[in-house]
């Protein structure tokens, strides 16, 4: 009888414990020792890598250097190279993007016949990992075999096939175009859930007024998608930022630099030159980066504001 | 349905014990990395893998194929988190970085003991040795040749394929045609065309590394980027789309006829011989030779040993794929190039005319640049550098130079 009640020990306290409030603790336990190791150790492990001298090729090299790598970007030219092109990349993708998706969002939203199956289309590209969308428009873009290139010719936008990728003159806007096609369902799907929540009332209301469809969107839609606008800007430029695999795909930050972004000059120093200590120090630049942007951009738009605070 | 409190838990923690008991691996499994991805590449790597476990019985091999661009990114992150796979393929541009990140684990005893080192003359342990200690079996060979479009030379009227590099520069000029959209070399200056930049920096003159210190002769390897851009630039031989181009793009060019000649290696022979006859449509040529060198790429690939855990399966696994039988079944699946000696007898190479250019490029051949920090530098530093002058944006002296800052930062 002793041995049968010892044995069963552990499951019986588990059970009581299940009775007391200290339960929701331990059911949030998992979920938080996951956050700890999985988000919170890389992320704290990395930042002190970049005070450190760490490439897995010299295994002598391992020592505390201050701030030697962020000093050395000041004088590395393909860092800013980097930067700028980041800047670019991002907002030139999230504009067309937003655009984009606002324009899919409207037309879903008048429940049209069909907008059911257009709906599902237009969500498509979304659907496709970077890695397939990256090489199927590397394929529409050839400039040997690709669609796109015979469209434009027969239609006599252009003579011959153009190089898109090698020229450094069109490589960025190539690649923010497939972006903005692969990115833009994200704000359409966010967007058509912010206009469903929209009062029909509100347009009716503003129709008797005599407000027209440019001035609706000015003062009803836009106003009323504001927060869902500013978290998905938020989503999307952090998932641009940090996401370098399509630029891998298309063009490999060339030629010469001309799309080189920090996500992937952070993974090739890292990968290639197996260089982490500098790799981390530019995955904290664009960590800080991201947090100044996001945290200006949330006061920007005043979205934490209440709403009785006007 | 619905759990209680109690079945849940016992539901969690049998689910715990099947995880274990699933998760426990047969005591001679072994694990084997690689990044072979094409069918041929697959069907011959699971004939071998078939044949080493006929001959091995009690010895199963897990393989895992990675794709070749994210290789060593993964075995980089297993080599510093400690999840090494027991065997791993290695060539021999990656072969310095795999052992300065002591990577591999020294195999010269067991090659020295191993009755198959016979079939393998000493240049092929070169490069895949580290002051004085073998860390792989060679397997195959990657021989950088030349193929060419037999048909376009003779109807541009030329005898034969380039020797030289001012013949080069000669049939450049005479099978270039634009109004055909036709090109006479399919330049690599995307993803890996840094190999060749290197080779004609090289074949100019100037060494890269020597004694383990910077080499670059700035005269001579602007002289060469000066020439090799040219082709782009001023003679306009090559596709405009060379500056983004990699091994994908320069294969279509050749095989849908864009472009006269190409430079690659034997991998590729079985994909060309696929969409044009040998003989007739292509044929294969050792790559003309530079002013002052004549330079191509010998290139051998082994399997080496990650993790001494099952040391004894592996070594019988990487040791396998020295011997004859296996160099033949990848030859004769995919055209690969066998480093053993023995194997090269075989009547399939002997008696075929398209591996005359290989065997005579093994009288030359060099092995590819073996310094740690060579892979990095090559891709992150030559080919941007080499890519800006395509485009324009810097001169073949601004290129050199920033080559030379890099390569003294690789070697810092």
């Amino acid at each position: 009888m002793t041995s049968s009640s010892s044995r069963y020990l552990p499951l019986r306290a588990l059970g009581e414990l299940s009775e007391t409030r200290y339960w929701m603790y331990l059911l949030l336990l998992p979920s938080l020792v996951m956050i700890l190791l999985v988000i919170a150790y890389p992320t704290l492990y990395g930042m002190a890598i970049s005070f450190r001298d760490m490439r897995l090729t010299r295994p002598g090299l391992d020592g505390w250097v201050g701030f030697k790598h962020y000093a050395g970007m000041w004088s590395d030219p393909v860092f800013w190279i980097a930067l700028k092109n980041t800047v670019v990349w991002v907002t030139a993708a999230i504009v067309l993007e937003l655009a984009l998706g606002l324009l899919a969002a409207t037309a879903l939203n008048r429940d049209l016949p069909g907008t059911k199956i257009f709906a599902v289309l237009i969500l498509l590209p979304y659907f496709l990992p970077n890695v397939v969308a990256g090489h199927m428009w590397a394929l529409l873009l050839d400039p040997r075999l690709g669609v796109i290139n015979d469209l434009l010719v027969r239609v006599g936008v252009l003579e011959t096939y153009k190089a898109w990728f090698a020229d450094p003159n069109t490589a960025l806007a190539a690649t923010v175009l497939v972006e903005a096609w692969h990115g833009f369902p994200f704000f359409a799907l966010l967007l058509l859930a912010g206009l469903k929540s929209i009062p029909e009332d509100l347009y009716r209301a503003a129709a008797v007024d005599g407000a027209g469809v440019s001035a609706q969107l000015r003062l009803i839609t836009l106003p009323m998608l504001k927060t869902v606008i500013a978290a998905a800007v938020i989503l999307r430029v952090i998932g641009l930022v940090n996401s370098p695999d399509l630029l891998l795909i298309l063009t490999g930050g060339g030629p010469g630099d001309a799309t080189q972004v920090l996500s992937l000059y952070a993974f090739q120093t890292a990968y290639k030159e197996f260089n982490f200590g500098y790799a981390s120090a530019l995955s904290v630049v664009m960590f800080v980066i991201l947090m100044i942007f996001a945290a200006a951009y949330i006061r920007l738009s005043r979205i934490t504001k209440g709403e009785g605070d006007d | 349905m619905q759990l209680n409190k109690r079945q849940f838990l016992m539901g969690s923690a049998a689910l715990a014990m099947a995880g274990r008991v699933g998760g426990a691996r047969a005591a001679n499994a072994i694990s084997y990395w690689h990044h072979f991805t094409s069918q041929s590449e697959m069907t011959s790597l699971m004939k071998i893998i078939g044949s080493f476990q006929a001959a091995n019985a009690g010895v199963a091999v897990t393989q895992e194929n990675i794709p070749n661009s994210e290789y060593m990114a993964k075995v980089s992150s297993a080599v510093l988190t400690g999840g090494r796979p027991d065997t791993a393929m290695v060539i021999a541009e990656r072969f310095a970085d795999l052992t300065a990140m002591e990577g591999l684990i020294d195999l010269t005893e067991r090659v020295n003991g191993w009755q198959g080192k016979a079939n393998f003359p000493e240049n092929r342990w070169t490069g895949l040795s580290s002051n004085g200690a073998i860390y792989a079996v060679p397997a195959f060979a990657f021989v950088d040749w030349m193929y060419y479009r037999a048909d376009y030379f003779e109807e541009a009227g030329l005898a034969g394929p380039p020797t030289k590099f001012d013949e080069f520069l000669g049939a450049c000029r005479k099978l270039t045609d634009p109004s055909k959209g036709r090109y006479a070399f399919g330049m690599r200056a995307g993803a890996g065309g840094f190999k060749y930049v290197i080779d004609v920096m090289e074949a100019f003159g100037s060494p890269i590394v020597k004694d383990g210190q910077p080499a670059i002769d700035r005269a001579a390897a602007v002289e060469a980027i000066t020439f090799y851009s040219d082709l782009f630039l001023k003679e306009k031989v090559v596709p405009p789309s060379a500056p983004n181009d990699s091994y994908r793009q320069i294969m279509e060019g050749f095989r849908t006829g864009q472009t006269a000649m190409v430079w690659h290696h034997t991998g590729s022979l079985n994909e060309i011989s696929a969409a044009m006859k040998q003989g007739n449509q292509f044929s294969t040529a050792p790559m003309p030779a530079g002013p002052k060198a004549h330079v191509a790429r010998v290139a051998y690939a082994g399997n080496g040993i990650m993790k001494e855990d099952n040391i004894e399966a592996a070594w019988q696994w990487v040791s396998f794929w020295g011997q004859t039988d296996a160099a033949l079944t990848l030859l004769e699946g995919t055209g690969y190039f066998p480093a053993s000696a023995a194997a090269l007898q075989d009547q399939r190479i002997t008696g075929n005319p398209i591996y005359n250019a290989a065997v005579e490029t093994l009288k030359f051949g060099r092995l590819p640049n073996n310094f740690v920090g060579a892979a990095g530098w090559s891709e992150n530093v030559v080919n941007p550098a080499f890519q800006s002058v395509l485009t324009g944006q810097s001169t073949p002296e601004q290129a050199v130079d920033r080559m030379i800052q890099g390569l003294e930062a690789a070697l810092r």
